[in-house]
Order: structure tokens, then C-alpha cells, then sequence
């Protein structure tokens, strides 16, 4: 029987990565990770979880520590953030070159100039070109949930990529809420037993598993890979379905289509704002104004096709960025890439740019409101009165 | 295991320099421990030589920590029977793999490390690393080192591991016989191997295994274990003076009397100290 518990993100990665069975867990501390990693050590002490839990003196480490394991059978869990995650960039690199389906759970936190240790998406955003696929999630519950579809996606024979969940600093890792956590015996009927069915180090069938292949052979692995991206469309897709169908929540696969029916501007989002967002569309709404939401769960692979598919019935997007490219084309990181997105359409609607919540400071109600009244002018208008704002900036 | 499946376990030909004793190396340690085993290890002089049994390789800066991945895997499955090899050059070993290392050691990681010890960052071009020793040239120490070479082996003893060696491939029943034991002993196993270079150290190629044994001969490289904290000197030749382990390598050719007398001092002590240590335990009161 499933049971609701009341929890944070942390735990909710703790208890997915229990469910998902992981054998081998990699550990480096850093906040706001560390109750997520310390509750796996409670429960592999405990004897709930049967798991070789290694404590190491790095991120890069820990990080090395899941791919050996990976590599040689074992279904591998490690989280980290910010700093962390800049840290063992040089092992993702080698994790997604590798087709390794190590599942890690990012709690993003902005990278520091300043020392915050609060909530931006700079951490998991500074890796998107790596071969990590890159789900975002608005709570604990889709916490818990995406991990355990995360591992699903990154052990299909079409992928063969491993996965990052990623969860906002505090607003998610340490804030309680009522989750559902699934029984143990609908997860296994969910996720079989990990075996990779390429790379294999096993004595009997030698292998060499390089992180460098030929020169001449690069441009081949590197296409390799992204139709192994393109391929996680799909399968993000239909795990997501799946899930919904044995646990009752789905979640849209790639992206999730909120209030959009007749709108003539959305907003997209990513994270926990979103949660804020759906409440000030729903307001909005009742007011009759026409304002829909797009949750991007998926920014790896990022979901051109259905973002097309929105865009060709509306008149205005705008993208709430949670992070900052310093001398982009013009404005946040998901913006940009939207604009890619959206180029090849023959008639595209205005694309706005709004950063806000940088280094986690609070987005209210009002500011969410304000962009929206600013997306809905721009449908209204065909034009955008500035294509970058920086909601929260002092003056 | 027939002669055919030793030389099976290295395919012959490498990518190596002429005269190099990586290969020699790893081929008498595949000897000693035949085909259940895994191998990782940084991109190095080391994976120039192909061997048949399963490598997986992560970057230079991962040192023994794949290694340890991999040996909790095949715990969580059950595979007992498969030695966990984790190669590394010195400049992974001592420089930018050593925290990585220290904590497998600390770990107690059921790993076998080998330290393949050319003294120096030889695949991109001879540059100093830590176990680089004393006055020696390299690309990066034009004039010569300044300071001694880092002793690892020490440092690694007082992580309260198991087992901990050092070898040379002219010694190979003593280097055979160490890997072997290794092979035996659960938790964490380090073992020094001084890999001349003549690439970097500048001799000539079919040199190598007499360096090799000049290092231990005249005491520059010598050879012992430490087991659970008891030292034991594995091979104690009659010394030989160091300018006969120094002069035919071109890396010291700028050495004065004075230098040579300075490392022929160092030499000395060490010997001294080791001696002074052989059977007793470096972990318990003196």
C-alpha cells in the first residue's frame, strides 16, 4: 500500500533512490544536499536499503566512485549542487561519453561569486551540453516520482544516458510537504534489476571502456550520442504515461501543458516558481484574462517540438529564467534556447525574457503577476517593450 | 597458467616508448594474477599497451576511486573472485590523484593501486611531478629539481592499510611475488613500482633493466613491504656508490661532485632508517 508522508525534497530523493534499490551510492556533503545523502546513510545502516554507501573526500570522487560501479553492473545514486557540481564536471562529461545510466539528483544552487548557497539553476544549466539529460521538478512529490522514472529513461537500450533531477535550493530540498510514497512492489514491477546491455565489465567478455575515443571517431560517438538524446524524447514520453498509468501521476512527459486552451500568452517555467505560477494563473484566469502556463520538466532533451506545437497557438512567451548567461544572444539560458526552438517557425509569437529569482530570493505572486501582464501586452501588441527585464532588480 | 595464456593476457606490440617498463610491468603482473581481474586507470603511458582483460578508464585526476566503484559493485553482486587492479602513473599517484588515493586508502577500498613511478608527467613530454627526485632535469625543472622526491610509500603505511610494497621490474619473482600476495589480502593494497624511463631519463632504451636493478643496487629505489604494519626489506644487495645508479642517465648530467655526494648522503639515511625499521611495526610504539 502506498502512504502519504509528509516530507522535503531531500527526503523524497532519499526514499526514490531507496525504492529504486540503488547498490551503490556515492557521497560527497554539500548543502542543501546533505540531508538527502545522510538519510540514505540512516537507511543503509538501518538495513532498510541493502546498498554500499562510500563516503569520499570529493564531489569529483563521488562521482567517479558511481561510474566505476555503473560501469561494472550496479545501479548507481549520488546527489550534489552548485560548487559540487563544478567540481566533478569533468566526470559527467566522461559518465554520458561513457553511456553510463547514473541517476544523480541536482539541488540547485547558484555557483559561487558571492558564497550564496541558495537557489539558482547556474549549477545543472552550466552542464547542459554534456550528455546529461536534465529533468526539473515543482515539488517533493515529482521529486521522488522523476527519480524513479529518471532511472527508467537512463537504463532504456535507446538512451543509455544518465540523468539529473534537479530541485531548487530550500524552496524544494527543505520544505515539507504531503508526498505519496509508492509500494515497493508497484516500483519493481516498475523498474526491473539494472543490466546495461553494451558496456559490461566482466572478466569473461573483456572490455575497454576508454572516456577517450580515437580522434577520427569523435564526431561518430558525439552523434552517437545525441540520437541517444533524441531517442530520450520519446521514452520520456511513454515512462511518464507508464508511471501514470500504475501510480496515478502523470506529469506530461517533457513538459507540462497548464492552462493553455485558448491562452494568447504563457509563461514557461522550470522548478519550484512553478508551483506560484499555476496559482497566479489560475487567478488570472478567473479574471478572464488569457495567461496559460508551460512547465519545462525536460530542459535535456530540450522539447523544441511540443514548445513549437504551443507556440504556433499563441501570440506571446514568455520565459521565467532562473539564471543568467552573462553576454548571451540576450537573456537567460532558457530563452536562448527556446528562441533556437522557435526559428524555424514561418509565423512565431513574441518571445520575452524575465529573470528573477536569482541566488533563491523570493518570487512572489505580484511579480509572477507582472510578468504575466507584461507577456499578455506583448500578445496584445506584437511587440516586446523590452526583451530581457530583470523583474527583481534594485534600481 | 601455459606460457600462450601469460603472453595472451598483453597483446604483443605497444604504443610505448622503445625500452619502456611499463609493459614489462603490467605483464608480470597480469602473470601473477591471470584473467579475473578488472583494470582501471587514468589515460597514460600505461593504456599504450593493450591488455585483454576488462580496462575502463576515467581521467587522470580519478586515481583508485573507479577502482573502488567497481569493487563495490561486484561486492554488492557477489563476485568475490575478481581482483580490482587500479593503475596510475606518479604524477596521478602523488599529485592530482592523491586525494582521491588517500581515500580509498582511508576507505580501506578492496583495490590493488599500482603506482607506476617514471618519476615524472612522461606522456606529455618529461615534466616534474612530486616523485620526481632530487636534481633531476625535466621539461619543467630545466636546472634540476630542488626538492626530494615525495615519499609516497611512507605516507600511504600510515594510512593503516594492509598491505603496502614497493617493486622494480629487474626483481621480477620479488615484484610477482608481492602482486601475488596482494591478490590475498582483502582491503586496500598499494604497491610502489620504479618504472625507468628512458625517454625521460634520458639512457639508452635497451638500458632499462639495468637501471632498473642499479636503482636497487645502489639503494636510490629500494625494495620492501609493509605488511599490517610490519617492515620487511625484501632485497638487500651489496650496495654499489649512486653516481653508478646517476651517470648513465642524462637527466643528471649536470650533477657536480657536490650534488652527487648530497644524494649519496640521502641514499644513506634511508637505507639507515629503513634498516633500523626492518621487522618491527611502524604503527605500534618504537
Amino acid at each position: 500500500m502506498a502512504v502519504r508522508k509528509l516530507m522535503d525534497g531531500n527526503e523524497a530523493g532519499a526514499y526514490a533512490a531507496k525504492l529504486a534499490r540503488v547498490e551503490v551510492i556515492g557521497v560527497y556533503p554539500i548543502t542543501p544536499q546533505t540531508e538527502m545523502v545522510t538519510r540514505l546513510a540512516r537507511m543503509v545502516a538501518d538495513g532498510e536499503l541493502r546498498a554500499k554507501y562510500i563516503t569520499t573526500e570529493s564531489e569529483h570522487a563521488a562521482m567517479s566512485i558511481c561510474a566505476g560501479a555503473s560501469a561494472a553492473g550496479a545501479r548507481v545514486f549520488t546527489a550534489s549542487a552548485s560548487q559540487g557540481i563544478v567540481y566533478m564536471e569533468e566526470v559527467l562529461w566522461a559518465v554520458a561519453g561513457q553511456r553510463l545510466p547514473v541517476v544523480m539528483a541536482i539541488c540547485n544552487r547558484s555557483i559561487a561569486f558571492a558564497g550564496s548557497v541558495r537557489a539558482t539553476h547556474s549549477d545543472s544549466l552550466l552542464q547542459r551540453d554534456n550528455g546529461w539529460i536534465q529533468m526539473y521538478c515543482e515539488n517533493s512529490q515529482e521529486v521522488l516520482d522523476t527519480i524513479l522514472q529518471a532511472y527508467r529513461i537512463a537504463e532504456n537500450r535507446d538512451v543509455y544516458l544518465p540523468v539529473a533531477v534537479c530541485l531548487d535550493a530550500f524552496s524544494l530540498t527543505h520544505t515539507a510537504m504531503p508526498v505519496e510514497i509508492p509500494d515497493q512492489k508497484d516500483v519493481d514491477a516498475f523498474l526491473p534489476p539494472y543490466r546495461h546491455e553494451y558496456v559490461q565489465l566482466d572478466p569473461d567478455i573483456p572490455q575497454e571502456i576508454v572516456y577517450g575515443p580515437e580522434p577520427d571517431d569523435v564526431t561518430e560517438y558525439t552523434y552517437q550520442r545525441e540520437v541517444a538524446m533524441q531517442n530520450a524524447k520519446a521514452v520520456i514520453r511513454e515512462v511518464d504515461k507508464e508511471y501514470g498509468r500504475r501510480f496515478g501521476r502523470p506529469y506530461g512527459g517533457p513538459l507540462e501543458e497548464y492552462r493553455c486552451d485558448g491562452a494568447e500568452g504563457v509563461l514557461v517555467t522550470m522548478g519550484s516558481i512553478t508551483g506560484t505560477a499555476k496559482d497566479v494563473v489560475d487567478e488570472m484566469r478567473g479574471r478572464g484574462e488569457p495567461i496559460g502556463l508551460v512547465k519545462l520538466r525536460a530542459f535535456r532533451p530540450f522539447p523544441s517540438e511540443e514548445l513549437r506545437a504551443i507556440a504556433g497557438r499563441v501570440k506571446a512567451i514568455g520565459f521565467v529564467d532562473r539564471n543568467f548567461s552573462l553576454g548571451s544572444a540576450g537573456g537567460g539560458i532558457g530563452c536562448v534556447e527556446t528562441a533556437r526552438a522557435l526559428y524555424p517557425m514561418e509565423k512565431r509569437p513574441t518571445l520575452l525574457d524575465f529573470i528573477i529569482g536569482l541566488e533563491g530570493r523570493d518570487v512572489t505572486p505580484e511579480q509572477v503577476e507582472h510578468i504575466a501582464k507584461r507577456v499578455l501586452d506583448a500578445a496584445r501588441t506584437g511587440k516586446a517593450e523590452r526583451e530581457v527585464e530583470w523583474v527583481q532588480l534594485r534600481s | 597458467m601455459s606460457k600462450e595464456d601469460v603472453h595472451a593476457l598483453q597483446l604483443p606490440g605497444h604504443l610505448c616508448c622503445p625500452g619502456c617498463a611499463g609493459p614489462i610491468g603490467s605483464k608480470l603482473i597480469l602473470k601473477a594474477l591471470g584473467r579475473r581481474v578488472i583494470c582501471f586507470g587514468p589515460g597514460g603511458c600505461g593504456g599504450m599497451a593493450v591488455k585483454t582483460v576488462p580496462c575502463f578508464t576515467l581521467h587522470f585526476s580519478g586515481v583508485g576511486t573507479g577502482a573502488g566503484g567497481i569493487a563495490a559493485a561486484l561486492e554488492m553482486k557477489g563476485k568475490t573472485d575478481i581482483t580490482v587492479l587500479s593503475f596510475a602513473g606518479d604524477g596521478g599517484t602523488s599529485d592530482i590523484g592523491f586525494g582521491k588515493l588517500s581515500a580509498c586508502a582511508e576507505r580501506n577500498d578492496n583495490i590493488i593501486h599500482l603506482c607506476c613511478d617514471n618519476e615524472g608527467y612522461m606522456m606529455t613530454g618529461i615534466q616534474k611531478s612530486s616523485a620526481t627526485p632530487y636534481k633531476a632535469w625535466t621539461t619543467t625543472t630545466p636546472t634540476g629539481k630542488v626538492t626530494w622526491k615525495k615519499d609516497l610509500v611512507m605516507i600511504m603505511a600510515y594510512h593503516y592499510v594492509p598491505y603496502i610494497a614497493t617493486a622494480t621490474i629487474a626483481y621480477p619473482e620479488d615484484f610477482v611475488g608481492k602482486v601475488k600476495k596482494a591478490a590475498g589480502i582483502q582491503g586496500f593494497k598499494y604497491i610502489h613500482i620504479l618504472q625507468p624511463c628512458p625517454t625521460g631519463w634520458r639512457f639508452p632504451s635497451e638500458q632499462t633493466v639495468e637501471i632498473s636493478r642499479l636503482a636497487v643496487q645502489t639503494r636510490a629505489w629500494n625494495l620492501y613491504e609493509i605488511e599490517e604494519g610490519t617492515v620487511r626489506i625484501t632485497q638487500k644487495p651489496k650496495p654499489k656508490p649512486v653516481k653508478e645508479y646517476l651517470a648513465p642517465q642524462g637527466r643528471f648530467r649536470h650533477l657536480a661532485e657536490p650534488d652527487v655526494e648530497e644524494i649519496q648522503a640521502f641514499v644513506d639515511s634511508q637505507w639507515t632508517r629503513l634498516e633500523r625499521l626492518d621487522g618491527r611495526n611502524l604503527w605500534e610504539a618504537q
